[in-house]
């Protein structure tokens, strides 16, 4: 085994594992934004589907969520008279946004409601708009409290994106696999430490960057103690 | 292409594999809530140089996704097993092992990380003032813990113990990478016999759904119950 040409082969699928992190990063914010709001605001019906969705997301293996997206995906796009484009890549994408959301939502939403009582009733009765009210007096002080289970979140969100092999994305597993063939399959445990060290790192700096602004945000002084972030991992 | 007259069949035969996952699902939670436990007194107590190897222990399984440690497990434990067995001059063959023990003992060493966690921010939920109350009392450090730690350390853990049970549940879901068929497994099996891939995998994120929704309703009656006593 040549840990020289091992390691910058196993670089080379890097990109993807990214890629399919970042987009889920990105799309799973923003759900978890929409289903957050929903959840709060307890409109009828659609609050209980914003509830679905979180326990979907949460309760459900990661791999078996990435199968659904995986062979879901083109059973809804064809009622859309669209058909034939899904890649594994676009359904790991879609999948681990939906994971990724649904789990962050349960981040947002203590830290929503862990903000002050008070302070939600004052900006009400100054008359502020939900939006106005959650973007100048609420989400300050939130922020500050959801971190640590932000940083969580997008450790679990990488481990996770090590399963989109499974649907057939070409992310650093799959090329592990890859090499581990063509070497006759000898070295699967040495690969599998040299993968192991490769997402302890990709982990740690992922952590170092939350670390960075939680240490920021707690320069502004918010009074709010970090709400308890579940401890447990998230596959 | 959805094909609803597959549901029921698919059902039935996703269902048998129910009392299996359960079962490995609680044998890792026993066990891991066991090693975590002892972890947790390692850091409680602050024993010197094990403490450190136990947090070096949680950083290191934290940062490794669980596919990654069930593969190592997968290649790497029956080798290990053979020759810690050839120590004591045991002739086993470390091959022979199982891939569900594999599995199970792959599960307890990540998910012991996380249980060390709960366990040890349930012992700091403990206030200290009991404890003085106690000796003052003339209780022995033994009594303490037994009649006045364990009882509010058990409720205060509950939820925590419920969610890291889901947790195990879902991680079992990785198993099917070393042939062991949990609820996951056995959708994909069904599904590849009949080719109704979505149908089955639907109805395996029902029954995953059922099972959380009846994890935390028991934990959450338990805790209540158990509030009420102390």
């Amino acid at each position: 085994m040549d840990l020289s040409i091992m390691i910058p082969e196993l670089l080379s699928a890097l990109p993807l594992t990214l890629a399919i992190t970042f987009t889920a990063m990105v799309a799973g914010f923003v759900l978890a934004l929409i289903a957050t709001t929903l959840r709060i605001r307890r409109a009828p019906l659609i609050a209980q589907l914003a509830d679905i969705y979180v326990s979907y997301a949460r309760s459900v293996p990661v791999v078996l969520q990435l199968f659904v997206a995986f062979y879901g995906l083109p059973v809804l796009v064809a009622g859309f008279g669209i058909d034939d484009f899904v890649s594994p890549t676009i359904a790991a994408m879609l999948g681990l946004s939906l994971y990724h959301g649904g789990y962050l939502s349960e981040v947002m939403r203590p830290a929503y409601l862990a903000v002050e009582r008070g302070q939600h009733d004052a900006a009400d009765s100054l008359g502020y708009t939900f939006g106005q009210k959650l973007l100048r007096v609420v989400a300050p002080q939130a922020v500050h409290v959801a971190l640590p289970g932000y940083g969580n979140a997008i450790i679990y969100l990488v481990h996770n994106v090590a399963l989109v092999m499974y649907i057939g994305a070409a992310d650093v597993m799959a090329t592990a696999h890859l090499v581990m063939e063509r070497d006759y399959n000898q070295y699967q445990f040495e690969t599998y430490l040299v993968l192991a060290v490769l997402y302890s790192v990709l982990c740690l700096l992922a952590w170092l960057i939350v670390r960075f602004f939680e240490l920021r945000s707690a320069k502004f002084g918010a009074s709010a103690a970090p709400a308890r972030t579940t401890l447990m991992a998230s596959v | 292409m959805f094909d609803i007259e597959v549901l029921l069949p698919d059902l039935r035969e996703i269902l048998s594999a129910v009392p299996l996952t359960l079962a490995m699902a609680l044998a890792v939670f026993v066990l891991s809530t066991i090693v975590g436990s002892l972890f947790a007194m390692v850091e409680y107590r602050r024993i010197p140089v094990l403490r450190q190897l136990v947090v070096a222990y949680k950083v290191a399984f934290k940062g490794v996704p669980m596919v990654v440690v069930i593969f190592l497990a997968y290649y790497g434990l029956p080798a290990t097993l053979q020759f810690l067995a050839s120590l004591f001059g045991i002739d086993y063959n470390g091959h022979a092992t199982p891939n569900w023990v594999t599995l199970i003992v792959a599960l307890t060493a990540c998910v012991a990380a996380f249980q060390a966690e709960i366990v040890k921010g349930a012992l700091n939920s403990f206030e200290r003032g009991q404890a003085d109350a106690a000796y003052s009392l003339g209780y022995r450090k033994s009594q303490l813990f037994r009649r006045v730690m364990l009882p509010q350390v058990i409720v205060a853990a509950i939820p925590d113990l419920a969610n890291s049970f889901m947790v195990i549940m879902k991680a079992l879901s990785l198993g099917f990478a070393i042939e062991v068929v949990d609820i996951f497994a056995q959708a994909q099996l069904t599904a590849a016999l009949n080719f109704y891939y979505l149908e089955a995998f639907l109805v395996a994120v029902a029954i995953y759904m059922v099972i959380a929704y009846a994890v935390t309703q028991i934990a959450d009656r338990t805790e209540r119950a158990l509030r009420v006593r102390t």
